[in-house]
């Protein structure tokens, strides 16, 4: 079992959104996705469950098609973020209808946990999408995601507009669902600090490319930040794959992704700290000058 | 494709309540308006007013079925092609219903008028089909062009609402007399074969031009 | 068992580090059953499989060890072998650090010898 995409690429007229995406997601795992706003997030999980039409490659699951396949879609949820401004068709629409259609197309519906669920959130299901706040919207999402039992499930920004405790909240849930059915999560965020932990891989896409995928602990076993006297900088880091370069005066500081076998050399006078997702992602996204060694 | 008939069928009673609704509206207010005469054979006029109420409220309820429900539906990981199907299945049940209730009260009402309406149903089911397409496509050029559809669906409403009113008007000024709405009847009861051709071919351009655009749609909620 | 995850260190490391301070506090007992992954992922809201490095880490180095069917135990002389690793790690630990420092500052070394004298314990 396994949702797999292959030279994935999206053009909207000249521009090229995705170019040639290919990757494997295995059962069983929390992956991340995270990527700068227009990145191209959004419209590679619409891809990936054939609610957008790719401009070439392919998308299986379990070696079969997911276009027009309804027996792959089945498996996936896109539970997509909702804007429901004045605009859209679902202004109108009651939360209590959204979720009803949520039942009757998602084989697996849990009822129960979806009354569960509306009672955590504290979420009135008379209104009408329009008149909720973007949190509430959220945890929408997050209800339609849970309940759907669907064995790939994707969130896209589930945390966007959450206070901090209703993030916690969702945190625990994903990862007890995760614990107790072992479905696949891939969750988009921009909270990448308060996410990483949760996340057994990372997939990070940058104008349209897929940057890294990884598991999530390797990645920041090899990411380091070194910093020091410019000199003893360089020393320390010839050779090495830096992002990310900051000088200030005679003192510097680099990102260093370590490939296996490299290491910073600490003989030298410098200080060599582990990095955050967020700091490694910054540093290879980030707009800062780049070397490439 | 089960889910999509529980769907559908669901949101065509629906769709019908709102129908029925609007048909109670016209209904009362032609009441208002009627002398004692007109009473005797307002049972029988009744499934004119339903078909008037059909004839818009089709236009409007597919131009919304085209910009939320496909969507949604898709989102949620429907087929193109189940969505397709489903939401012709859902046109013909409610021009199925529609048209079987009319017959209905006109079987069960006796008098001319009654006879005459039975006879013209075939006409009145072109027409359906013609508008029920007419608004189907719209909903389309509505999702792929927005300018374009706001511009139709604004005169749309303009024109419903002048019709309504002009409606209301004749209807609060002693209305059409029986023997008039004899003769209006007289009229529909020979189904002329190009009002066929026309159904069918805004049936079939409806059913192209939705598949066209739906087989690349981008979901977008 | 209860502490904060911090950002400096590798998580696995110190889940791992945790259980074993646990052991040598007495939190946890020899022969007494270890807190299962699911239950150290919702704990400290990190994904089980980090969480099952931490006790695997463990588990090498004989520290914990499985019952088939019912989840990881203390082993018998877990806490002896957790003073012996930390006390063999503790000069490389605490004195490199503390040296590298005092170098830096100019500290000399009977300096610093009197200064760990007259520091109270």
């Amino acid at each position: 079992m396994s949702l797999t995409c292959q030279h994935i690429t999206k053009a909207y007229g000249g521009r090229e959104v995705l170019r040639d995406i290919s990757l494997t997601l295995e059962p069983g795992r929390i992956y991340g996705l995270i990527g700068r706003n227009g990145a191209g997030k959004t419209t590679l999980l619409s891809i990936l469950t054939a609610q957008n039409p790719a401009t070439g490659g392919t998308v299986s699951l379990d070696g079969q098609p997911v276009w027009e396949n309804r027996k792959s879609l089945e498996k996936l949820c896109f539970s997509r973020e909702l804007t429901a401004n004045a605009e859209s068709g679902l202004a109108a629409m009651k939360v209590k209808e959204y979720l009803r259609i949520a039942s009757i197309y998602y084989p697996g519906w849990d009822k129960e946990m979806e009354k569960r669920l509306v009672e955590l959130f504290q979420l009135n299901t008379k209104k009408k999408l329009a008149k909720l706040s973007k949190g509430m919207l959220s945890m929408v999402t997050i209800i339609v995601a849970m309940c759907s039992k669907a064995p790939y499930t994707i969130l896209d920004e589930p945390v966007a507009g959450l206070d901090v405790v209703a993030r916690e909240q969702f945190y625990k849930l994903l990862l007890e669902e995760y614990t107790e059915t072992g479905r696949t999560f891939v969750v988009s965020t921009h909270i990448i600090e308060e996410a990483s932990d949760i996340l057994e891989e990372v997939i990070v896409l940058h104008e349209g490319k897929l940057l890294l995928m990884e598991e999530t602990q390797a990645l920041l076993d090899r990411v380091r930040h070194v910093s020091g006297k410019a000199e003893e900088v360089d020393a320390a880091t010839a050779g090495l794959e830096l992002h990310h370069t900051e000088t200030v005066g005679r003192s510097k500081g680099v990102t260093v992704f370590l490939q296996p076998g490299q290491s910073v050399d600490e003989t030298r006078d410098v200080s060599v700290q582990p990095v955050s997702l967020q700091r490694a992602f910054v540093a290879l996204c980030g707009e800062e000058e780049r070397h490439e060694a | 494709m089960k889910r999509s008939l529980r769907f559908w069928t669901r949101y065509t009673w629906e769709s019908m309540a709102v129908l029925l609704g609007a048909m109670a509206a016209l209904a009362v207010i032609s009441l208002l308006g009627a002398d004692r005469e007109q009473m005797a054979d307002f049972a029988a006029q009744l499934p004119y007013l339903l078909c008037a109420s059909a004839i818009f409220g089709m236009m409007m309820i597919n131009t919304g079925a085209q910009t939320l429900y496909i969507p949604l539906l898709l989102s949620m990981g429907e087929t193109r092609r189940n969505v397709l199907l489903g939401f012709r299945y859902y046109q013909a049940l409610i021009l199925a219903v529609t048209i079987g209730l009319c017959g209905l009260i006109w079987l069960l009402v006796p008098g001319e008028l009654s006879s005459l309406g039975l006879r013209s149903l075939p006409f009145i089911l072109c027409v359906l089909v013609v508008v029920s397409s007419m608004g189907s496509i719209m909903g389309t050029l509505f999702v792929r062009w927005k300018w374009l559809g706001t511009l139709i669906i604004i005169l749309l409403c303009g024109g419903a609402g002048g019709l309504i009113g002009i409606t209301s008007a004749t209807a609060l000024n002693g209305g059409f007399s029986a023997a008039e709405v004899v003769k209006l009847a007289g009229y529909l009861v020979k189904t002329p074969w190009w009002l066929v051709l026309i159904a069918l071919g805004t049936l079939a351009a409806d059913v192209l031009f939705q598949w066209v655009l739906l087989r690349r749609r981008e979901v977008k909620l | 068992m209860n502490e904060h995850l911090t950002d400096q260190k590798s998580i696995y490391l110190q889940i791992g580090e945790m259980i074993e301070t646990d052991i040598l506090r007495g939190i946890l007992l020899e022969e007494e059953q270890a807190p299962s992954t699911n239950e150290l992922a919702k704990l400290y809201t990190i994904n089980p499989a980090t969480a099952a490095k931490g006790i695997n880490l463990l588990v090498d180095r004989g520290i914990l060890y499985k019952r088939r069917g019912i989840g990881m135990f203390v082993a018998p002389g877990a806490r002896e072998k957790i003073l012996a690793n930390r006390r063999a790690g503790f000069a490389e630990k605490h004195i490199a650090p503390l040296l590298a420092e005092a170098k830096s500052l100019g500290i000399r070394r009977e300096e610093l010898l009197t200064m760990i004298g007259e520091t109270e314990l």
